[in-house]
């Protein structure tokens, strides 16, 4: 049987799927690499000239790290892949300068990129809000790496997935208490007894307060091991299309990785 | 100041803060404005409902 995959909801930063015909593996796989195997450009060395804000430097370094920044996986290389083996090429490093005075809110799109298509993803992100007086002056510089080392480098956000849900209903004889217990409002009475109706069944969240509240044993709750409903967002560093292709192409890279170093034996 | 992300799942939400202060502050309910600014899971829901700004009180004092 071949990988089915049904869209739900698609948008820029968030998407939500149902992928079937596909082990658990293949999935916590695809979940996996999306969190921690595609990477991302984030802020990594900062080098503060001046600073006479409320933060401590190494409090705004860390503001600044968790912006996420708009990166083109063709463009830019972790520095450890590097053809300039480790020199900080344009390649793998993108400078990107803040200087501010108060009173005012920095925000991240105040930062100023040395790279045109690398910029903060979210413009309106407060970094420090500075008084009277005081001032910021840095130059943070953006390096390519993956999720698994730092969560500033991780582009997907709350990836996850639930297996299908599958609820039925035999012999029911109609007395509505699954009706009362379900948290998710999502059974009703048919006409041939308690139901669930079209893509309501995508909401169950497999409490299986329905079938322990039935006194007749008629409901009986399971899951579709085969099938996922999948739901991923992007931090903006990528849209989340952009996302789920490059999680499938690293676990692709990957294999084929395996696959080399098996032939080579 | 707000962290930028939240903890538990990453979610960028320092950038609702703003607006989402303006807005309770004018009277609106705080769980129909998180709804409202897309803010969705209680992990991400309780840094904000959570957050006491501190700013202003440190400022006198650098």
């Amino acid at each position: 049987m071949t990988m089915e995959v049904d869209i739900l909801e698609l948008s820029e930063r968030s998407a939500k799927f149902i992928l079937s015909n596909a082990s658990a593996a293949f999935a916590n796989g695809v979940r996996r690499a999306s969190l921690s195997d595609v990477p991302t450009l984030a802020i990594d060395d900062v080098n503060i000239y001046n600073n006479t804000s409320v933060l401590f430097d190494e409090q705004l370094a860390l503001r600044l790290g968790l912006i996420p920044l708009t990166t083109d996986i063709e463009e830019f290389v972790p520095v450890e892949e590097c053809t300039c083996g480790g020199a900080e090429c344009p390649a793998c490093k993108v400078s990107l300068t803040l200087s501010a005075e108060g009173p005012r809110m920095v925000y991240s799109g105040d930062l100023v990129s040395s790279d045109e298509r690398v910029q903060a993803a979210d413009q309106n992100v407060p970094i420090i809000d500075l008084k009277e007086g005081q001032k910021v002056v840095l130059e943070a510089i953006a390096h390519m790496n993956y999720g698994h080392k730092h969560a500033k480098w991780q582009a997907g956000v709350a990836c996850g997935y639930k297996n299908m849900p599958i609820v039925t209903f035999e012999n029911c004889d109609e007395c509505g208490a699954c009706v009362n217990e379900c948290p998710k409002n999502i059974i009703h009475i048919g006409p041939n007894g308690a139901e669930i109706s079209g893509d309501d069944i995508l909401k169950c969240i497999l409490c299986k307060l329905c079938a322990s509240v039935c006194e007749i044993d008629a409901v009986t709750v399971s899951e579709d091991e085969k099938s996922f409903i999948f739901t991923m967002e992007s931090d903006g560093s990528y849209t989340v299309q952009q996302l789920i292709i490059n999680a499938g192409t690293t676990i692709k890279e990957k294999a084929s990785r395996l696959g080399e170093i098996l032939e080579s034996l | 100041m707000l962290p930028v992300r939240c903890f538990s799942c990453g979610k960028v939400v320092s950038n609702v803060w703003e607006e989402y202060k303006q807005r309770v502050a004018e009277g609106e309910d705080p769980a129909a404005v998180l709804d409202d600014l897309g803010v969705v899971r209680y992990c991400c829901r309780r840094m904000i409902l959570s957050h006491v700004e501190l700013v202003d009180t440190l400022a006198p004092y650098q």
